[in-house]
């Protein structure tokens, strides 16, 4: 056919299709038109476009086989503009819009003259099934050159290159009975169960609702099926609990009836959502759904013959051939040959004559076909040709005749002389496969039931399928079906059934349907003219024949080395065939072959739908302190910790220049050392701990004493896992008798609370202790360096006198006129106090504190500096000198251990373990680098002697390693084996880049070893 | 009393306070809507939140005493007193959640210290940690899906509910107050996350914030 800009395929009448209205569209560039209730793939049937694609691996021309979901070939891209791209569309469930703009996803410069055809894709005639694996896969190293071409060349679409300018969301939905598919199954459960009272979903995937009763030839009381359709919509609207959600696939079935959905609001109007009142609407929404009971009513795939030459365009499946008369006025072809195995076929060819154009022949692989449908094409003259089919399809940009002759299935043979059909269209239709792809999803493997030739699906706890999905096909019966599953979904929710009455529906007779998959050709398969079973992936009979002669026998392997039901098709239309030729190849029936596991999602989806809202700066929550406003003023740089910002360095602008990271934290460390500094420390965790065994909790929590800790006094404390590793440390206050605020790490916080309630409610229900998280209440300021006396003198009536607060002391009095707790501890080993205030006061607390500041040069520092600080004392960080194999001593804490408290702490008993007991474990050391400017890596490996030949024994690694502006040195801590043995030795770290640095192991303490500054 | 410090952290002087979503206003601005608008968020800022721990039968009667108003006896309750000003929630099976106008938070707790005596029970205040964000409007319960796993239908969620659940990345105490409204704690370091994601996800309703 040429291409014509007029609808020429379109039928004068019939159809769902609006055609006082036009609708103009591009593809590959070309304008056609089209009408309201087309989609794509019809409109470009309209419009006699016979190519829409090349093929996978062979880059084959191909064109439209389905109507819907299944459809493997009209894989197209959209968007006119670069932002507006979307790719593996398939032109089938694409609603024409408007304006709409679509590429086919392959062919090189386009469809119609491909040049990659004439050698097929990196030479196709000699890719044999396996060839990547052959091929590409050594040496390993160089996969990921070959796959980038390889991506290039398999040809599935791309992605956009600029950003998505519509929105997307996510609904939680929950609700007493799912029901998937809206067709006569569907809505019949739907309608069965709205009645009980029950919360229903129904979700549908195409544009309209209603399923196979859109285009049936079939009656429901004696009216047109649509007409039952609109009024079950109509009931169901005005029950308050159901929700109908029409153009909405339900795509992925997880564990315990978690079902998602994904729904396309704008997608059939443009191809962004136009702006309303000021917003963009959402383009599509994800729906996260807790069903209760879950009804698959999804329906059938027909499922295509499998004979050579199946792929050249004009081969389509009979349904769809019915689908496009009849719901989209288009008669995709003048001449049909109809090649069928089932009564079910024959309604192409009916509504093919009905339509006005010329049915050459049916062609039936059964003897004597018997049924209401053939008696009904033998009364319309249309000639039929039994026992026999349509063995190929000759013809390459179009089907120019079918090769027919006698078959013999069982002996896979053709048995009698070939006649020559011409025609320009070959409709095939091997029967239907339920559309097993949800239940499959759960793990459940699906069962083979001869009488339908097919599989059904293995169904868990919640789930019902019924009507196609379950194999019954009678009209009458889906509904009865549909019914019977809406009323016991209901009840096993808890509502009691109410009546449905169904409507008559006409009894037909029909034949039973003979099992045919692949039809014989004159010519053995390995050497006969390709006959396609997977058209997506580009896989023959002869392919899927290879791969079981290799040795391949587990259907799984014959999947993944052929490429069977790969990629976004999972398999609709090829799978079962695929099955049924391996199968045969190795002798075995189907169900000793079994399936493969089909996998979310159903349909592609396109990433905004699975990110919703979660992208940009909703990407991950961002925790701020009382401060954050004050820091972002001062021009901070942000660290990440956990999920907080906290202030990292504040880079200031000196002679028109900002400071590098390395300058500001030389100056905010000296002007801790020097004058004082002040530290947002608002993000540690603090915890409330009261009750009367509260001393004793935390004398098992911990591994240091608390037995004698007074009112008004501080400890630093240590927690190891039940493993004897340390995970977490910090400052704990006795607060009164029986109430104590324990500071964890801030990363910490949350997990140490869940620890705390762990041990008290499953191990020590007995002590009377609650906790309760105070890390949001409280801010914390502190003011560290020689100078922080004085300043905060200025404005609190505690008395800060050496004498009477003393290091490790806290008191509470009021701050800038505040109520605060006021504690002397220290984590850069200077005089430290840190101020907490009831975090709405904060703000003022911190500016008062500055207002008084200036004169003795506060300044503030981030973690940056507080890291640099608190290494020059040796104290530890949980979490970089710690990665849960190291033990208190491991780190030289012992003075933190209370060997010998009466009861066994956690962690005590694992201490005694004869691995944690051994001489040379890891343990914490200072560094100093031999020569003073190096600055050692942190996660550098330690060696003793680096002449050793390679591999060296590793004895360690670094942990902490930062400049020192007070030491004028680098300097890092490490673990090394033995290391406190080794004091004074010389170690050597290589590097990446083949130099060596030489450093001495020293304490951990490089600065004021004997602690006096803090006790100022 | 039970051996425990208390500590009143307000002042009564003039001291300027920021409630958790301070900086959110600067930010991220209070969007103001006219009459079309389809969801209102409004703030209420700086009130008392007190967590109470302790057995039911310990702690019902000395805060009914107190407080005027009986503890939840059910899992996932909201009591409220006459004026709605006061509530206590369940939290957890020994956990509530007790929220009073700003201020009368610890006489409260002082009170509920001395009427419980030595029995064993902890209250903490968290009042500076949380903030209270209300929700009306019809929108309320579409906005409320796109935001929290909970199910929000209202033969789940009666007038009188109140639970702890996700909220898209966060967790949020939801609680259904009346027929019309919605209140959600959010922890002040979550608030701003909370408060961008509530403006994005409302924007199709015309939001309409007040501080």
């Amino acid at each position: 056919m040429s291409q014509s800009k007029q609808q020429v395929f379109r039928l004068n009448a019939g159809g769902r299709i609006d055609r006082s209205r036009t609708l103009s569209f591009t593809f590959n560039g070309q304008h056609y038109q089209g009408h309201p209730g087309d989609t794509l793939a019809s409109a470009l049937l309209a419009n006699g476009v016979d190519i829409v694609n090349r093929s996978f691996k062979y880059s084959r021309p191909r064109g439209i086989v389905a109507a819907g979901a299944e459809e493997p070939n009209a894989i197209v891209q959209l968007g006119s503009s670069e932002a507006a791209q979307v790719p593996n569309v398939r032109a089938t469930q694409q609603t024409l819009f408007n304006g709409l703009t679509a590429r086919s996803t392959n062919g090189w410069p386009n469809v119609q003259r491909d040049l990659m055809g004439l050698f097929g894709k990196l030479g196709g005639q000699f890719m044999p099934p396996g060839f990547y694996y052959k091929t590409f896969m050594a040496p390993a190293s160089m996969w990921l050159t070959y796959e980038k071409y390889i991506r290039k060349a398999a040809g599935l679409g791309r992605s956009p290159m600029e950003a998505d300018p519509d929105s997307y969301d996510h609904f939680n939905q929950h609700c007493d009975v799912l029901v998937v598919g809206a067709g006569a199954a569907g809505l019949s459960a739907a309608l069965a169960a709205a009645r009980s009272g029950a919360r229903v979903m129904l979700a549908d995937e195409q544009e309209e609702v209603g399923g196979s009763l859109l285009d049936s030839r079939e009656t429901l009381d004696g009216k047109s099926a649509d007409q039952w359709v609109a009024q079950v919509l109509e009931e169901l609207a005005e029950h308050e609990n159901v929700t109908l959600l029409p153009r909405t696939t339900v795509n992925g079935y997880h564990d315990h009836n978690f079902v998602t959905l994904h729904e396309r609001r704008t997608e059939h109007l443009g191809e962004t959502a136009s702006v309303i009142n000021g917003h963009r609407p959402v383009r599509s929404r994800m729906h996260r759904v807790r069903a209760g009971q879950v009804i698959l009513a999804t329906g059938a795939h027909e499922r295509p013959l499998v004979y050579a030459g199946n792929d050249v365009p004009g081969n389509l499946l009979a349904g769809a051939v019915s689908t496009y008369i009849r719901r989209y006025g288009v008669a995709p072809g003048r001449k049909l040959v109809l090649s069928t195995s089932n009564d079910y076929g024959y309604r192409a060819a009916l509504d093919w004559k009905e339509s006005g154009c010329e049915v050459v022949a049916i062609v039936d692989a059964r003897e004597a076909p018997a049924g209401d449908w053939v008696d009904a094409a033998r009364a319309q003259g249309i000639k039929i040709i039994t026992g026999s089919a349509v063995i190929e399809a000759k013809g390459s940009n179009r089907v120019t005749a079918a090769r027919v002759a006698k078959i013999d299935i069982e002996a896979f043979k053709v048995s009698g002389p070939v006649q020559e059909l011409a025609c320009d269209t070959i409709a095939s239709s091997g029967g239907y496969s339920p559309v097993i792809h949800l239940a499959s999803h759960t793990g459940a493997r699906p069962t083979w039931r001869d009488d339908i030739i097919g599989f059904v699906p293995g169904l868990v706890k919640g789930v019902q399928a019924c009507g196609g999905a379950n194999g019954t096909y009678a009209l009458g019966e889906v509904l009865a079906e549909g019914v019977e599953a809406g009323i016991k979904a209901a009840a096993a929710t808890g509502h009691a059934a109410q009546a449905v009455n169904l409507p008559s529906v006409e009894r037909l007779q029909q034949g039973p349907a003979v099992a045919l998959f692949q039809v014989p050709h004159e010519k053995p398969t390995l050497r006969g003219p390709k006959q396609f079973v997977d058209l997506q992936n580009d896989v023959t009979a002869a392919g899927i024949e290879l791969a079981t002669r290799e040795g391949f026998e587990s259907i799984e392997h014959i999947k993944r080395y052929t490429a069977m039901g790969f990629g976004t098709d999972q398999g609709k239309l090829g799978n079962i065939n695929g099955m049924a030729i391996a199968a045969r190849s190795l002798r075995r029936s189907i169900p000793e072959v079994g399936t493969t596991v089909f996998r979310p999602n159903y349909t592609p989806v396109t990433f905004g739908a699975i990110v919703g809202r979660h992208c940009r700066d909703l990407f991950d929550p961002e925790r701020y302190t009382a401060l954050h406003q004050w820091h972002v003023e001062r021009g901070a740089e942000f660290e990440d910790v956990g999920q907080w910002k906290r202030p990292w360095y504040y880079p200031q602008k000196v002679n028109g220049t900002t400071e590098t990271m390395h300058e500001a934290v030389a100056r905010e460390c000296l002007a801790v050392r020097e004058k004082v500094g002040i530290l947002d420390a608002s993000t540690l965790g603090k915890i409330d701990i009261q009750g009367p065994d509260a001393r004793e909790f935390l004398a098992r929590i911990y591994t240091n004493k608390w037995e004698k800790l007074a009112v008004g006094k501080c400890r630093y404390g240590l927690m190891c896992k039940d493993d004897g590793m340390v995970t977490d440390d910090g400052v704990t206050s006795c607060l009164a008798e029986n109430h104590f605020l324990m500071t964890t790490t801030t990363g910490g916080a949350a997990a140490i609370l869940e620890w705390l309630e762990l041990w008290h409610q499953t191990e020590w229900p007995e002590l009377d202790v609650y906790f309760s998280s105070v890390t949001d209440h409280w801010a914390t300021m502190t003011i560290t360096g020689p100078e922080a006396r004085k300043l905060l003198a200025e404005i609190t009536d505690i008395d800060l006198d050496r004498d009477s607060f003393k290091f490790m002391d806290w008191r509470s009095g009021k701050v800038a006129g505040v109520p605060a707790r006021v504690f002397r501890i220290s984590f850069t080993g200077e005089l430290t106090f840190e101020i907490n205030v009831q975090a709405n006061y904060a703000m003022h607390v911190w500016q008062t504190l500055f207002k008084h500041g200036e004169k003795y040069g506060l300044t503030p520092y981030g973690t940056e500096t507080m890291h640099v600080l608190r290494a020059e004392k040796g104290f530890i960080i949980v979490g970089q000198e710690t990665d849960g194999s190291v033990t208190p001593e491991d780190l030289g804490m012992q003075w933190c251990v209370g060997y010998d408290k009466p009861f066994s702490w956690i962690g005590k008993r694992a201490l005694t373990r004869s691995d944690t007991k051994r001489e040379n474990r890891k343990q914490l050391v200072g560094l100093r680098p031999k020569d003073p400017k190096v600055v050692l890596e942190e996660g550098a490996q330690i060696v003793l002697d680096p002449k050793h030949a390679i591999p060296m024994p590793m004895v360690g690694h670094v942990t902490s390693s930062y400049y020192s502006p007070t030491l004028k040195s680098g300097f890092a801590l490490a673990v090394v084996k033995g290391g406190l043995q080794k004091l004074g030795e010389t170690v050597y770290l290589p590097m990446a880049d083949g130099q060596t640095f030489e450093a001495e192991i020293v304490s951990t303490v490089f600065y004021d070893p004997k602690g006096e500054r803090q006790n100022v | 009393m039970s051996n425990a410090a208390t500590f009143d952290t307000r002042t009564d002087t003039a001291i300027p306070v920021e409630s958790p979503l301070a900086y959110s206003y600067r930010h991220s601005g209070a969007p103001r809507a006219g009459s079309s608008s389809r969801l209102q968020l409004r703030e209420r800022a700086m009130l008392g939140h007190l967590i109470l721990r302790g057995g039911a039968i310990v702690l019902d009667e000395a805060v009914r005493d107190v407080l005027g108003i009986s503890l939840p006896g059910q899992p996932q309750a909201l009591v409220q007193d006459a004026s709605g000003e006061r509530s206590i929630q369940w939290l957890s099976p020994d956990e509530w959640l007790v929220i009073v106008p700003g201020g009368e938070e610890f006489p409260l707790e002082t009170q509920l210290r001395e009427r419980l005596g030595d029995a064993h029970f902890a209250i903490s205040d968290v009042s500076g940690g949380q903030t209270l964000l209300e929700l009306s409007g019809e929108a309320a319960r579409e906005l409320l899906m796109k935001t929290v796993v909970y199910d929000v239908h209202p033969s789940n969620f009666p007038v009188g509910k109140g639970v702890t659940t996700v909220f898209a990345k966060a967790t949020t105490i939801l609680r259904r107050p009346s027929e019309e409204r919605w209140e959600l704690v959010v922890r002040r370091s979550f608030a701003d996350y909370c408060y961008r994601w509530l403006l994005d996800a409302a924007a199709e309703y015309d939001v309409n914030v007040q501080p």
